[in-house]
């Protein structure tokens, strides 16, 4: 029995005037509830709103999104963002992430503001509903009601949302476009649909200078749980009947299997080898045999010789060498800027580089994968993007999405790397369940992870800059060189040869221009495939991380800043706002210098050398724009010429992305973010031989310590004007300009290559 | 070899039948279901593993069960109990201040690292009840086997949080 209650829709910005004009909502309460369910097929139906929010009856709400916890704080902001528009306490609403079978849109999660947006408007559109049907409750008219914490009130009269709805449904269409990720050859990553669907239309939303939950420091809900015990992690599924699987990997990153090795059935008797081509492993009930025993088999297994890398140690002579042919990408036109060159009274040019990185999570790779004999597909993961990682395990078996279905649950940050639904051991797992018709749990070891997952690539970059009389930048060419960053294939896919995702030989320009006083400049993206290409195994499968592109370019475009800076005797800061008319970073650059007590004057400092006992100090800053967001970082530094020691001591970051949500989170946020971008600029290299990746644990891929961290001060800028920026995610982004300015303040010598390992440091200092 | 084990696991008594060899990490895990420790390195690396064999730190990734039979292991799921049991006073159901202090000050991100980060500030405060901030990042860096390692930055978060619960043990000590 349904019972129509027809409410006007119109796109006009009031949401008051939103029930009174125009097109057709329908609201209706549909008995009994039910759950968001498609009617078949394994996926729910997006134009519905139970797919996307349920009110119960106790007055709270269970809110659906595709989208993922990163660990930056999504849960928090999802929750923060919907409870605003619906006018409740965010504690009212439970989040359901990432299922792809309970969950309707199926983005990727780096996409925060598009998911948040998609939360906000369905929020919208069931506040309008709400309002329609208690005005026929109350009978009050809508414009005389008013929404606290979920109830409505007018006309001396209340009622809650759960007494609206009385554990029925509202029956409210949600206008979508767009649809969910699916493998496509003709996309650069190999994947389209990366929005999943787009909630569409114009319902009413609250201004921003009306928010009163978005802004505050709701605390992170998934918090207590994993404090004290209770979350259930990807890596804590357990199935009736499910083995443990540990992988045999090949002996290099091209090699293919010649034979099997043996297993000991005395030693390990309930232990089985599996192979499928090039993919081999061994499961067991009990976890420890499955360890013991591939380790065992691993030492037996033969694989051919390949020897196609050129050694982390040639990556820049072998990038150098390379035809990289004509630019993927290119802003403005270099035929322009060389004649702006040409004219300019001096020009500074510089070469940077940066070897190999990767994402390094604490918890390496693992997954469940549950295959059933009608072919049905079950998978437990921490993909960042399910409905890609859907996409990419149905390509590989040839089946239709429907019968995978991927459940996301909590585990060690990513950073990137499953962003087009790919990497992983979810692969594996799926493959090795169908070959022995039971559960299996695949868990990655770390030498593996750091081993064999993506990495992100490393890269060479060209940049010139002319001067005017007075020092001002007049042109800018700007060339980065890169392998791709967009491999996203299965490792287990690849292994066993089952067709896997494809990806274009490319490069992006990830810059987002704020120095518009600079009259020309052309920046261009010269990409290539994987270096060594692509083998049977894989290779070195190059795939973004967190503030891809953008952190690498911005390395060049912030450290010939200060070099323009330093060689026209200004003071970096001054400098920067002498090229720039865009009054947010003005602000956002003026504050953080104060709270780092910056002093104007040019760099070196007075005090700089290479060589000599002791330390010396030196600051430096950079800045960047990144989605709507501006950042600013300033690092102090201690250097000790005699060891090649670089300690940051104390870093200031500062950062106006809009709309804050959550002080707080957005505090952690920039700190955190802050320790893995020092880590890369510090320490971080991928080394590899002619064969295979040597930086495979923690002693020799070293990322930051706590004993390493500096002093950090953050500041924040919140304005209700501009929106929402993305403030989690790029703190990475502005460490290594800082730092290698720092450099060159106690030094005088402009550092153009990170890590600056004390190796590294040492030989920079001999020139 | 199967052999029987048996150890007080977050006080209670646990026995179970296991290859002695067998680290302390997957009889926990597997046969004890508590996944609050992790599997990070398996080579004691990274901390991710921690557990307490009587109020010390051991990685449980790299310790024989067998090396632990008859002591006293203590995972996060039981730092409320190990807390209470110091504490005449304390409510049942309350968290240790470790537990709450890393509520409090908003630590975990993905969260993966943080029981046995959670274990070594335990640790750390049953030596030095009072540390200074520069003592805690000796502590998480130079205590052997390794570093304890966040790969999404929260040291700062953790820095706070020993600070807070170093606090909050003293006064309850006090009262
Ligand atoms: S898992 Fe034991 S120290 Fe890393
Ligand atoms: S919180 Fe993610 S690794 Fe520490």
């Amino acid at each position: 029995m349904r019972t129509p209650i027809e409410a006007p829709i119109t796109s006009t910005l009031s949401r008051r005037g939103f029930v009174r004009a125009g097109g057709a909502l329908f609201v209706s309460l549909a008995l009994p509830a039910q759950q968001a369910q498609a009617p078949a097929g394994n996926s729910v139906d997006p134009t519905q709103l139970p797919s996307w929010l349920e009110i119960r009856a106790d007055n709270t709400i269970l809110a659906r999104t595709g989208r993922t916890e990163t660990g930056t704080g999504m849960s928090a902001f999802y929750a923060q963002t919907l409870a605003e528009e619906l006018n409740v306490r965010p504690e009212s609403i439970t989040l359901i992430l990432g299922d792809t079978d309970r969950t309707p849109d199926g983005g990727y999660s780096a996409g925060f503001l598009t998911g948040a947006l998609n939360l906000r408007k369905v929020g919208a559109y069931t506040y309008q509903a709400l309002l329609t049907l208690a005005s026929a409750q109350l009978v009050v008219p809508v414009t005389e009601l008013t929404v606290t914490n979920g109830l409505v009130s007018g006309g001396g009269k209340q009622v809650s949302y759960g007494q609206l709805v009385q554990g029925q449904q509202l029956d409210l269409k949600i206008p979508i476009s767009g649809t969910p990720a699916r493998v496509d050859a003709t996309a650069g990553n190999g994947l389209s649909g990366l929005d999943g669907y787009v909630v569409t239309g114009d319902p009413p939303m609250k201004p921003i200078s009306q928010y009163r939950i978005v802004g505050q420091s709701y605390p992170m809900p998934g918090i207590p749980a994993k404090v004290t015990g209770r979350t259930k992690w990807s890596c804590d599924v357990k199935l009736p009947g499910m083995l443990h699987a540990r992988m045999i990997r090949p002996a290099t990153l091209g090699s293919t299997l010649i034979s099997l090795g043996t297993l000991d059935k005395q030693r390990f008797p309930t232990a089985q080898v599996l192979r499928k081509n090039n993919l081999v492993a061994v499961v067991s009930p009990d976890e420890w045999e499955a360890i013991s025993a591939a380790r065992a088999v691993a030492n037996t297994t033969k694989w051919t010789a390949w020897a196609g890398l050129p050694g982390s140690d040639n990556l820049t002579a072998t990038l150098r060498a390379v035809n990289w042919g004509a630019p993927c990408e290119t802003h403005g036109n270099a035929g322009t800027v060389a004649t702006a060159l040409a004219g300019a009274a001096r020009t500074i040019s510089a070469s940077y580089e940066q070897p190999y990185v990767r994402h390094a999570p604490m918890g390496p790779y693992v997954a469940v994968a549950d295959v059933k004999p009608d072919g049905a597909v079950t998978v437990w993961t921490h993909s960042s993007h399910s409905q890609g990682l859907r996409a990419q395990l149905a390509h590989a078996l040839s089946v239709p999405v429907d019968k995978v279905v991927v459940r996301w649950l909590d585990q060690a940050g990513q950073y990137g790397r499953t962003t087009f639904g790919g990497d992983g051991a979810e692969a594996d797992a799926v493959i090795l369940s169908q070959l022995t018709g039971k559960p299996v749990r695949v868990q990655w070891t770390l030498q593996e992870d750091l081993a064999w997952s993506t990495v992100s690539p490393g890269w060479v970059a060209d940049i010139k800059a002319g001067l005017d009389a007075n020092g001002r930048i007049v042109a800018m060419q700007n060339d980065s060189y890169m392998p791709k960053q967009m491999d996203a294939r299965l490792l287990g896919a690849i292994l066993a040869g089952l067709p896997c995702s494809t990806s274009k030989p490319s490069n992006f320009l990830a810059l987002e221009w704020v120095y518009d006083r600079i009259p020309a400049v052309c920046q261009r993206g010269f990409g290539m495939t994987n270096l060594a290409a692509e083998t049977p195994a894989g290779g070195l499968r190059g795939n973004i991380m967190r503030t891809p592109g953008q952190r690498q370019q911005n390395f060049v475009l912030e450290g010939l800043i200060n070099e323009a800076a330093a060689s026209a005797g200004a003071d970096p800061i001054q400098y920067r706002l002498d090229h720039t008319t865009d009054q947010r970073l003005i602000d956002v650059l003026k504050a953080t210098a104060k709270a780092a007590d910056w002093e104007p004057r040019p760099s070196p400092g007075p005090g700089a050398r290479k060589s000599g006992p002791g330390t010396l100090t030196g600051r430096g800053v950079n800045i960047m724009r990144r989605s709507n967001a501006y950042w600013v970082g300033i690092a102090e530094i201690a250097v000790t010429p005699e060891t090649g020691a670089v300690q940051v001591s104390k870093f200031t970051i500062g950062l106006e992305c809009g709309k804050i949500i959550n002080p707080r989170q957005l505090d952690r946020c920039m700190k955190s973010g802050l320790i893995m971008g020092l880590s890369e600029t510090l320490k971080e290299e991928v080394t590899f031989d002619k064969e295979r990746v040597t930086s495979t644990d923690w002693s020799t891929y070293r990322i930051l310590t706590m004993a390493e961290m500096p002093e950090i001060r953050t500041v924040q800028i919140s304005r209700d004007d501009q929106g929402f920026g993305t403030g989690g995610e790029a703190a990475n982004g502005i460490c290594a300009p800082a730092v290698a300015a720092a450099f060159f303040d106690a030094t005088g010598v402009h550092p153009r290559r990170i890590p600056l390992t004390p190796a590294y440091v040492m030989r920079l200092l001999k020139t | 070899m199967a052999t029987k084990l048996a150890f007080t696991v977050n006080g209670a008594p646990r026995a179970i039948a296991a290859p002695p060899q067998t680290p302390l990490l997957y009889v926990l895990r597997n046969e004890l279901n508590l996944t609050g420790p992790r599997f990070g390195c398996g080579v004691a690396q990274c901390g991710a593993c921690a557990v307490l064999v009587d109020g010390h730190e051991v990685r449980s990734c790299v310790t024989p069960a067998g090396s632990v039979n008859g002591k006293h292991i203590t995972t996060i799921e039981g730092l409320p109990a190990l807390w209470a049991a110091g504490q005449p006073s304390a409510q049942t159901g309350t968290l240790h201040p470790v537990q709450q202090a890393w509520i409090d000050e908003q630590v975990p991100q993905c969260g993966y690292c943080q029981s046995g980060m959670m274990i070594a500030a335990v640790d750390l405060l049953s030596k030095n009840p009072n540390p200074t901030a520069a003592q805690v990042k000796d502590a998480f860096t130079n205590t052997p086997p390794s570093p304890h390692l966040c790969r999404c930055g929260t040291y700062a978060a953790i820095v706070d949080a020993v600070l807070l619960a170093a606090r909050t043990m003293s006064t309850g000590k006090a009262g």
